[in-house]
């Protein structure tokens, strides 16, 4: 079943991947972009990163979506001012977006897995059997925001705030830029 | 050429199989090709903002590898009683979050202004500084 979801997933997510890059007309790109985060926001679930999800979903889905239908309709090209927009042609683009994501496909089936190997038996995830889990960060599940929360105020404070202040700059930048005359 | 067909679909149906055992190298790979797409976008699409999204694209493919190791590690850390760091993953891919919107919001502010200037988004268009 939980193998079913992650096909189901991952099939959902490379599929709007190739019509975003591959869509001539940028507002079905961006629409394309709502099932490629929904599709992630959902391996996030089957990873048990319940928390990240739902972040990816607000953030994501909400907002970075939100902001690029926003600059879409600002900019308004007319449709006859979209011009061919491939560097080569786009069904010579498509074999090649297809090639490449096989081949990286392939390249991870080749390299393969050893048998019987210890690497393969403690990264073997085994998704949804609970125990064995709650008992690694003091008793708080894997993936909650308690245990995110704990770990980011105990041992990242400083790449918490140094973030925030990366996003004070990024929005004093963006006024600034996006600002006519000053 | 036969030989080698043969063996490819003998890896696929090796690789189908090791799915329901080793979800970690079927993430690592979905991530893979997520992040090739989005590196095909950013070389091929000449419009800006289709550039952009492309980044995205690439930037969630990262997040999904930092969330499948750090999903891996719990049972590493259990098998081998190794320190357990599973949250450390997660908040790098929640860091990237943060980046991803500030670098969204810096880009298309540059493509505003860009456009308010030449009124165009075409990469072939913005040639300023080749020569």
């Amino acid at each position: 079943m939980v193998d079913l979801l992650f096909l189901a997933a991952a099939a959902l997510c490379v599929i709007s991947a190739c019509a975003i890059v591959t869509c001539k007309n940028p507002v079905y790109s961006v629409i394309g972009m709502l099932p490629f985060f929904l599709g992630i926001a959902g391996l996030f679930v089957l990873l048990e990163a319940t928390f990240l999800a739902a972040m990816q979903i607000m953030v994501y889905g909400g907002a970075i979506l939100v902001v690029f239908l926003f600059v879409i309709m600002l900019i308004n090209l007319r449709p006859e001012e979209i011009r061919d927009d491939f560097s080569f042609g786009r069904y010579l683009g498509l074999a090649a977006l297809a090639g490449v994501t096989g081949g990286v496909i392939l390249s991870f089936v080749r390299a393969g897995v050893p048998p019987d190997g210890e690497l393969e038996r403690a990264f073997a995830m085994g998704i949804g059997s609970r125990e064995g889990q709650e008992a690694m960060s003091g008793g708080v599940l894997f993936g909650s925001a308690e245990s995110i929360g704990l770990t980011l105020f105990r041992q990242y404070v400083i790449p918490l705030e140094l973030v925030g202040v990366l996003l004070m700059v990024a929005i004093l930048g963006a006024v600034i830029l996006s600002k006519k005359k000053l | 050429m036969d030989a080698a067909l043969t063996l490819a679909a003998s890896d696929l149906v090796q690789w189908l199989g090791n799915l329901l055992t080793f979800r970690l190298a079927s993430c690592l790979a979905l991530s893979g090709a997520l992040f090739a797409i989005g590196a095909w976008g950013v070389l091929a699409r000449r419009n800006i903002l289709l550039v952009l999204i492309s980044v995205e694209l690439m930037l969630n493919a990262v997040m999904l590898a930092f969330v499948a190791f750090a999903r891996a590690h719990v049972n590493l850390a259990k098998e081998t009683g190794l320190p357990y760091a599973g949250e450390s993953g997660q908040i790098f891919a929640l860091t990237i979050i943060a980046l991803a919107a500030a670098e969204a919001a810096v880009g298309l502010a540059i493509v505003i202004a860009y456009f308010r200037n030449r009124q165009t988004v075409d990469t072939r268009d913005i040639s300023l500084m080749r020569h």
